[in-house]
C-alpha cells in the first residue's frame, strides 16, 4: 500500500469549501484523563514544552448544557409567578406568546454568550461545537420570536375584542417601545435568513459577518419592550434587576473578551509580518513575529482569529490554524488561495501589524501513550501538521487530497516523519481514478497496525470528516478516541 | 386623622366607642370639636359595655346602684324603655340576656355632641357615629346634606342617597362583624332585613328604631310606618327595597 | 429534521402544559385594599401610561376644590380592579383606577369596554354627590376601607 505514498496521478481540484481557511475550533478531546502512570494510560504524558492545558479553567459541553436549561427553567419560573389565572382563548394566546418572548429574551443572551469567545468554553468545548450549537440556537429563537409577536397580536387582539389588524395598528402606534422591537424582530428575522446555508453560500465570509453583526443592534432595540409591556416584569422589580443583570453580564464578557483582550494582546505582543513564503500553487505562508508569544501558551492544532491592518484587510478577521508549532517569536500560518482574502495575503509587506486573537481551539494534541493517527483532507493539513511536528509517541499522517499540486508541506512532511520515524501516506487522486473511497476501513485497517487503540485526528472539509468518522468507527475505533474538526461556522 | 374639605370646614375623624366618629365642621370651630370628641370618649367610658369599669358593666353586675352611676344613665334608660314600649319590645336594653343600652347611647351621644356644636355656635355641621349621622343645618348655602346609603349586598357601593337639612339619618344592618343585632324574641340574630334606614328629626331615636326595626325584621313595615316623624328605608336580603310612605321626601 | 421536529413538539407541548395549569389556577383574590383607603394602591406603577383612564395614586394631582371616592377592590375576571372618582365640587370629572392587574395599556384597552359599565353604575347610585354615608355600624377597621373614609380624608 506504501505505493500510494507517491502517487502522482494528477486529478481534479479537490472540491475546497467556499472560505478562505475559515474554521472552527474543534471539538475537545473527550479523555481528559489525570495523568497518572501505566503503558495504557489514559492521562496524557506530554513532552515538557507542552505546557498542560487542564491548568487554564475550561468546562465540557454538560455542564454548560445543564446551566443554560437551568436558565430557561428559571424563566419560565418567572413568567408563573407573575402570571394571573389564564382564562380564554385571548388568554392562553397571550400567555403563550409571553412565555415564548421571555425565551427568546433569555436565548439571544445565551446566543451572545455562546459566542464571546470565553476562553473555559473555547478550550473545553471548542469554537466549532460552540457555533454549531449557536446556530441550532439562533435558528429556534428566532422561530420563537416570530411566534411570540404572531401570538401577541392575535391574543391582546382577542382579549381587547378588536381585529387583528387594529390591534397591530395599536401597539406600534401606542407603545414606542414595541415598534422598536417589531423592527428587532425583522432584522434578526433578516440576519437568520442570510446565515442559512443555501443564502450564505452565497455571499462573501466578511459581507455575512458584517451582516450578523446587526443582531446587536437588534438585541438593544427589543430590551426595553421587555420592561415596558412585559407582564413578567412590570411590577417586579427584583426581575428587571437580574433580567438587566444578565445582559450587562453578558456585554461586559463580549467587549472584554471580543474587544479589550485582543486589544491588550496586540499591545503586549507585538504581532508583526515578518514574510511570506509560497508553499506550492496557490498556498502561501505567512510567517507573524511577536514578543512574549511563549505566554500565550499557543499549541499544535490550535487557530488565531487574524486581523491584518492593511487598508484591505483592517476591517476582517479570519481565523487560521498554525501550520506549525509555535515559537518562541514566530507563530506561522499557511492559506490556501481561494478568496479575496487569501489572494489579499499573498501580498502582505513585512513589517504590516497585526491584531492577533487566540489561541483558540480545543483540537490539541489530546492524550498520547498510545499511537496517534491523523487524517487530513485538503486544508486540513494545516493544524495537523503543526500537531505532526510534536506529537510524542508512534504517529501516523494520512493526507488525502484530490490532485498532486494540491499536497503541501511535502519536504516538511517528509523531514518530520523521518527525523521521528513516524509514517506519512498521501492518498491522492479522485475517488474515480483510485477507485472507490481511500479512506475505507479495510486502507485505514491495513495502514494503520493497532487501529483500535490509536487516537485519530481528523481536519477537513465537512464532507471528507463525515466519512472518515464512519470508516474510523467502522474499522473499530471507538468514538471517543476520534477527535474531528469541522470546517463550517 | 385630619382631612381637608370644603374650603372654610374642618373634617376629623376620632376612634372611639368601638368605631369611628367623622365630624364635618366649620373651620373655626376647633375647639368645640375637641369639647365634642372629650364628651364622646367619656360617654365610651362611662356607658360602653366592653369595659368592665364602666358605669354601665358595674350597673350591670349590680356592683352600682343607679342612684351611684352618672346621671345620664337614668336619663339613657328612661329613653330606652319609652322605646321599648314603643316598639313592642323588640327594642331592648338587655339583647342576649346582658345589660347593653349601646342602641341607644351610640345615637344619644352623637345626638349630644351635635347639640354641643350648635351650643358652639355651628349653624352647619355633620355628625357620624360609624353610619349613624345627626345633621344640622345646611351644606352650603341652600343645599342640603346629602347622605349615601351604604349597599349592605354590595360593599362599596351605595344604594340610595338622601338629602335632608337638621336631620338624622341611622342605620342598622348585617355589617362587618356579622349579624350582631338579636331578636329578643326568638334570642337568635335577627335575620330578616338586610338593613333599615331611619330617618327623621333627631339622631338617638332614630337609631333606636332602626335597631328595633331590624330585630322586628320583615313586620318592621308597619311599624315604622306608624311613627311619627320618622320615615324608613329597608332592603331585604334578596336585594329587594321598600319604603314607608313618606320616606319619599328624603330622596335626593 | 428529526430535531426541529423535536424542538417544535416540545415546545408546544411545554407550553400546553404551563397554561393549562395557570387556567385552573386562582385568579388573584382581591386585594384588601389599602390602609390609606382612599390613598394610593401600592400596585401601581410608577410608569406613566397614556390613554383615557390615569392610573396610579391620585393623592399628588387633586387640586383644590378636588375630592376623591374610592371604591373597594372588584375582583374581576382579569385580576383586581379598583376604581376610584375624582369631584370637583360634587361633579364627577375623572375616573382614576387605582388597582388594575397590570398597568399596560393593553389592560386598559380591556378596561375600555370594562369600566363605563362600572361608572354608569357608580353615577346611578349617585355617590358622586354625597356628604356621608349612612350603613351598617363599622369597627375601626371596617372604617379604613370604606366610602366614609374617603370623604373624611377628602383625598
Amino acid at each position: 500500500m506504501t505505493s500510494l505514498t507517491r502517487q502522482s496521478v494528477p486529478a481534479r481540484h479537490a472540491g475546497a469549501d467556499a472560505y478562505p481557511g475559515p474554521r472552527q475550533g474543534p471539538r475537545a478531546p473527550r479523555s481528559q484523563g489525570v495523568p497518572h502512570a501505566g503503558p495504557q494510560a489514559h492521562g496524557p504524558v506530554r513532552p515538557p514544552s507542552v505546557p498542560d492545558r487542564k491548568d487554564f479553567g475550561q468546562v465540557s459541553a454538560r455542564p454548560v448544557l445543564t446551566v443554560i436549561v437551568l436558565g430557561a427553567a428559571a424563566v419560565i419560573g418567572l413568567w408563573w409567578y407573575s402570571a394571573p389565572a389564564v382564562r380564554g382563548l385571548g388568554g392562553w394566546l397571550t400567555g403563550a406568546g409571553e412565555i415564548l418572548g421571555l425565551l427568546a429574551g433569555y436565548g439571544v443572551v445565551v446566543l451572545v454568550a455562546l459566542m464571546a469567545r470565553l476562553p473555559p468554553l473555547e478550550r473545553g468545548i471548542g469554537t466549532d461545537q460552540l457555533a454549531r450549537w449557536h446556530a441550532m440556537g439562533g435558528r429556534y429563537v428566532v422561530s420563537v420570536i416570530v411566534a411570540h409577536g404572531l401570538l401577541i397580536v392575535w391574543g391582546y387582539a382577542v382579549q381587547a375584542h378588536t381585529t387583528v389588524v387594529s390591534e397591530s395598528a395599536t401597539l406600534l402606534t401606542q407603545y414606542p417601545d414595541v415598534l422598536m422591537a417589531t423592527v428587532a424582530g425583522f432584522l434578526l428575522l433578516g440576519v437568520g435568513i442570510v446565515s442559512m446555508r443555501a443564502v450564505r453560500r452565497r455571499l462573501r465570509y466578511d459581507t455575512w459577518y458584517y451582516l450578523h453583526l446587526y443582531t446587536y443592534l437588534a438585541i438593544a432595540l427589543a430590551f426595553s419592550h421587555q420592561f415596558a409591556v412585559g407582564q413578567s416584569f412590570i411590577n417586579n422589580l427584583a426581575a428587571r434587576f437580574w433580567w438587566s443583570a444578565m445582559y450587562l453580564t453578558v456585554a461586559v464578557l463580549v467587549l472584554w473578551y471580543r474587544v479589550a483582550v485582543p486589544l491588550r494582546a496586540f499591545a503586549r505582543h507585538g504581532y508583526t509580518v515578518i514574510g511570506v513564503k509560497s508553499e506550492g500553487p496557490g498556498v502561501i505562508s505567512v510567517y507573524i513575529g511577536g514578543k512574549h508569544l511563549d505566554e500565550l501558551a499557543a499549541e499544535p492544532g490550535q487557530f488565531f482569529r487574524w486581523r491584518f491592518l492593511t487598508r484591505a484587510l483592517w476591517w476582517s478577521s479570519h481565523p487560521y490554524s498554525l501550520s506549525a508549532a509555535p515559537g518562541t517569536d514566530v507563530l506561522r500560518i499557511t492559506v490556501k488561495d481561494i478568496g479575496d482574502h487569501s489572494r489579499a495575503l499573498s501580498r502582505l509587506r513585512p513589517g504590516t501589524r497585526v491584531i492577533a486573537e487566540g489561541p483558540y481551539g480545543a483540537f490539541t494534541a489530546g492524550p498520547p501513550g498510545r499511537g496517534v493517527l491523523l487524517l487530513a483532507g485538503g486544508v486540513g493539513i494545516t493544524p495537523l501538521r503543526a500537531m505532526f511536528s510534536t506529537l510524542p509517541g508512534p504517529v501516523t499522517l494520512i493526507y488525502r487530497a484530490s490532485r498532486e499540486q494540491d499536497i503541501v508541506f511535502r519536504d516538511e512532511l517528509d523531514a518530520i516523519a523521518a527525523a521521528r520515524g513516524a509514517t506519512v501516506y498521501y492518498l491522492v487522486g479522485s475517488r474515480a481514478e483510485i477507485g472507490g473511497d481511500p479512506l475505507s476501513p479495510k486502507m485505514l485497517r491495513s495502514l494503520v497496525p493497532g487501529l483500535e487503540q490509536q487516537e485519530a485526528y481528523v481536519c477537513g472539509p465537512s464532507g471528507m470528516i463525515s466519512a472518515a468518522v464512519r470508516a474510523l468507527r467502522a474499522a473499530g475505533v471507538p468514538r471517543r478516541q476520534i477527535h474531528f474538526e469541522s470546517f463550517e461556522f | 386623622m385630619t382631612g381637608g374639605a370644603r374650603p372654610g370646614r374642618l373634617r376629623h375623624a376620632e376612634p372611639v366607642m368601638g368605631t369611628v366618629v367623622s365630624f364635618d365642621v366649620p373651620a373655626w370651630a376647633g375647639p368645640a370639636l375637641e369639647d365634642a370628641v372629650r364628651w364622646l370618649h367619656w360617654v365610651d367610658a362611662t356607658f360602653s359595655p366592653y369595659r368592665d369599669d364602666s358605669d354601665v358593666s358595674r350597673f350591670g353586675r349590680g356592683s352600682l346602684t343607679l342612684a351611684e352611676c352618672a346621671p345620664e344613665l337614668a336619663e339613657v334608660l328612661a329613653a330606652c324603655a319609652d322605646v321599648g314600649a314603643r316598639s313592642g319590645g323588640y327594642f331592648t336594653t338587655t339583647p342576649g340576656g346582658r345589660f347593653d343600652p349601646s342602641g341607644y347611647v351610640k345615637g344619644w351621644a352623637i345626638e349630644r355632641a351635635a347639640a354641643m356644636l350648635t351650643a358652639a355656635g355651628s349653624a352647619e355641621h355633620s355628625v357620624n357615629g360609624g353610619g349613624d349621622i345627626q345633621c344640622v343645618g345646611d351644606h352650603g348655602p341652600g343645599q342640603p346634606w346629602r347622605v349615601g346609603i351604604a349597599d349592605p349586598l354590595r360593599p362599596g357601593c351605595l344604594a340610595l342617597v338622601v338629602a335632608g337639612r337638621d336631620f338624622a339619618v341611622a342605620t342598622s344592618g348585617v355589617a362587618e362583624r356579622g349579624p350582631h343585632i338579636i331578636n329578643p324574641h326568638t334570642g337568635r340574630p335577627a335575620s330578616g332585613l338586610a338593613s333599615v334606614t331611619v330617618v327623621g328629626a333627631r339622631l338617638a331615636a332614630a337609631d333606636a328604631y332602626a335597631t328595633a326595626a331590624f330585630a322586628m325584621g320583615p313586620g318592621a313595615r308597619d311599624w315604622l310606618e306608624s311613627l311619627d316623624g320618622y320615615e324608613a328605608f329597608a332592603i331585604t336580603p334578596d336585594g329587594a327595597t321598600w319604603q314607608t310612605t313618606a320616606f319619599r321626601a328624603y330622596l335626593g | 429534521m428529526r430535531r426541529v421536529i423535536l424542538a417544535v413538539t416540545g415546545t408546544i407541548a411545554g407550553l400546553v402544559a404551563l397554561l393549562s395549569f395557570k387556567s385552573h389556577a386562582p385568579s388573584l383574590s382581591a386585594a384588601a385594599t389599602s390602609g390609606t383607603g382612599a390613598g394610593s394602591s401600592s400596585s401601581s406603577s410608577s410608569s406613566s401610561v397614556p390613554g383615557e383612564f390615569p392610573t396610579g395614586s391620585q393623592a399628588a394631582s387633586l387640586s383644590a376644590g378636588e375630592t376623591a371616592l374610592t371604591g373597594q377592590v372588584a375582583d374581576t375576571v382579569y385580576g383586581p380592579v379598583q376604581v376610584q372618582l375624582i369631584l370637583r365640587n360634587t361633579k364627577i370629572i375623572k375616573v382614576a383606577v387605582l388597582q388594575q392587574p397590570t398597568n399596560t395599556i393593553h389592560d386598559i384597552q380591556i378596561g375600555e369596554f370594562a369600566f363605563p359599565e362600572l361608572i354608569s353604575e357608580t353615577l346611578k347610585a349617585q355617590s358622586a354627590k354625597i356628604d356621608t354615608v349612612s350603613g351598617a355600624s363599622y369597627t375601626s377597621q371596617g372604617y379604613i376601607q370604606s366610602l366614609q373614609s374617603a370623604l373624611d380624608h377628602g383625598r
